[in-house]
């Protein structure tokens, strides 16, 4: 299993702060590119669709947590920065924190992306009918552990829920920490709602709600806001796995995603260490 | 009139305690020398905030040691966390104590049938700011839940920090309805079900759980005040209760405490040193249906 390193560069809870990843070795990598999206892929990133076939029971994949559970700072892998760092979101010139939408504290669930996935905005998703948010696509962590940001786990899919975040694609997968005491009795959807049916329904309710305080409109869902189960799941991540595929290797267009990365071979965006190396020091220095 | 803290222990341990100070650097009990009122005419209050909105350690006025100053509760050995009941995490306001006031457990209230639970009487307040452990704040008292905690009368004002923006908006407990949907059937359910991950039973309420207004709560706290008052002038046995205190009995009575003997007793505590870490079993979330 792979380990991952972060390095923190300018001041927490300000713009300039950011969350840059390495491996043990200590060389620079992108989260959104060069982290397997498959836990136990070792290897580098050549024919994964594979995976998908044999023994889906007991495919794991990796998280890369971007919110804590009950925490507010919006921080975001950032699809536009060479080697894509966390950075804390900034709208209308400052930085974004999520309301508090009552009863709810913060997220619900620690939050964050699966690596190697993309919602490609010019593909219109034939179940939500809008084309993608331009994103990794985004995991809800139900384990009890509060993991920290740039953290990386690896997660069991549950389910996923269909969430039309601003008119755009935006699916939500449900899932838990392998490492957490209740994983081995949750294996699907069915499983939660029967362990904690309460989580599910405030998860569509934070989803529908985020946004207002901010004076945006409840957001929508496709299939009434049912969730889906795994294998449904499964599907839309290996879609969104393809997408992000053709993306780096230039296939699709990227608009303003920075593609740089280390490790996927063919990709005309690959780039060496000492590049890397270069991007984290332009940053500004820690503290 | 201004309070401020004195830290003493490490947070997260058996040896933290948070001291009181009046503006004039005399150490006073929060649970004696603090006024009831901030402002009679008004019925403004003052309100020793124990739990922070938000957090889970289980801080309380120590009634039963000199100068009562704020310690984290232990129960069976350990350190006292309250659960995070779903959708909640830890508790729902700032959470404290009303100064000069006393749940007499030899006295049987009318209307919970129950007797009192031997502490100053409970406040929620549903301000928006996150206050900090030790703060004293004036609140302005909007209404009570009559809850029945393992058996004793334990009631829980509700109340609002005079200092959030909104305060102008809170005459009375509809205000609390009006403005703040949810929150006072989320109060019930949180007290309902808090000590259930801890095998505790529900708990119950008077009233059916209703809360009753800001006259019927006001006039709670002056009955507990009035308990108070008859511990502190020795008319009923304190039982395991320290009166100590700095600013209220005269020369010649034992609850008396001149300055040095008050420094005395915090200097017998260990001084202030660095927080240890909270266990990461407190950030479970139980998930109890509703019944």
């Amino acid at each position: 299993m792979m380990h991952y390193q972060t390095e923190e560069r300018g001041r927490p809870n300000t713009t300039d702060y950011r969350i840059y990843f390495k491996t043990t070795d200590g060389k620079y990598i992108s989260p959104f590119h060069d982290i397997p999206l498959f836990a136990d892929d070792e290897q580098e990133n050549d024919v994964p669709l594979k995976k998908f076939k044999k023994n889906e029971n007991e495919v794991l994949f990796n998280m890369v947590v971007e919110v804590p559970r009950w925490s507010n700072a919006k921080m975001e892998i950032a699809t536009k920065e060479a080697l894509n760092p966390i950075k804390q979101d900034v709208k209308k010139g400052k930085l974004r924190y999520v309301a508090n939408v009552f009863p709810y504290k913060g997220y619900i669930w620690n939050y964050g992306a699966l690596p190697q996935t993309w919602e490609d905005p010019n593909h219109t998703d034939r179940d939500t009918r809008c084309g993608g948010d331009d994103d990794p696509i985004d995991v809800c962590d139900i384990g009890s552990k509060v993991c920290s940001p740039g953290q990386v786990i690896q997660v069991k899919v549950l389910g996923v829920l269909a969430m039309i975040d601003e008119g755009k694609t935006d699916w939500k997968i449900i899932a838990i920490n392998t490492e957490d005491p209740d994983a081995p009795v949750l294996n699907s959807i069915e499983d939660v709602r029967k362990n904690r049916p309460a989580h599910l329904e405030a998860t569509v309710d934070w989803f529908k709600k985020y946004k207002v305080p901010d004076g945006k409109p409840e957001n929508r869902f496709a299939f009434n806001g049912q969730f889906k189960d795994k294998d449904f799941a499964l599907e839309v991540i290996k879609s969104t796995h393809k997408h992000w595929r053709a993306l780096v290797l230039k296939q699709a267009k990227a608009g303003e995603i920075n593609c740089k990365n280390l490790s996927v071979c063919e990709s005309p965006f690959k780039c060496d260490d000492e590049e890397a190396g270069a991007v984290v020091k332009s940053a500004p220095a820690q503290k | 009139m201004s309070f401020t803290i004195e830290e003493r222990g490490n947070p997260n341990t058996q040896s933290y305690r948070v001291f009181f100070k009046n503006a004039e650097g005399k150490y006073v009990s929060p649970f004696h020398d603090i006024p009831m009122y901030a402002d009679e005419t008004q019925h403004i209050f003052h309100m020793v905030v124990e739990v922070p909105r938000w957090t889970n350690a289980k801080m309380e006025i120590a009634t039963k040691d000199p100068l009562n100053p704020l310690k984290q509760d232990i129960k069976k050995g350990n350190l006292r966390y309250v659960a995070n009941v779903f959708p909640h995490k830890g508790y729902i306001w700032n959470y404290g104590a009303i100064p000069q006031t006393w749940e007499d457990p030899g006295h049987k209230d009318s209307d919970t049938g129950c007797c009192g639970d031997n502490d100053p009487i409970d406040v929620c307040d549903i301000g928006s700011k996150v206050c900090s452990r030790g703060e004293v704040i004036k609140v302005k008292v909007l209404g009570v839940l009559a809850m029945i905690d393992e058996g004793e009368t334990d009631w829980k004002v509700i109340a609002i920090n005079l200092e959030d923006p909104e305060a102008k908006e809170f005459k009375n407990i509809d205000d609390v309805k009006r403005l703040k949907p949810g929150y006072l059937e989320a109060t019930v359910d949180w007290f309902r079900r808090y000590k259930i991950p801890d095998g505790k039973p529900e708990n119950q309420f008077a009233f059916n759980g209703e809360f009753k207004d800001k006259d019927f709560a006001i006039n709670t706290i002056k009955v507990t005040h009035g308990f108070w008052k008859a511990l502190i002038s020795q008319q009923t046995n304190a039982g395991g209760l320290n009166c100590k205190n700095t600013c209220i009995s005269g020369e010649d009575s034992s609850f008396c405490c001149s300055s040095d003997e008050a420094k005395t007793v915090v200097e017998a505590t260990c001084p202030c040193g660095n927080e240890d870490s909270i266990p990461l079993t407190v950030d479970k979330w139980f998930y109890y249906a509703n019944n």
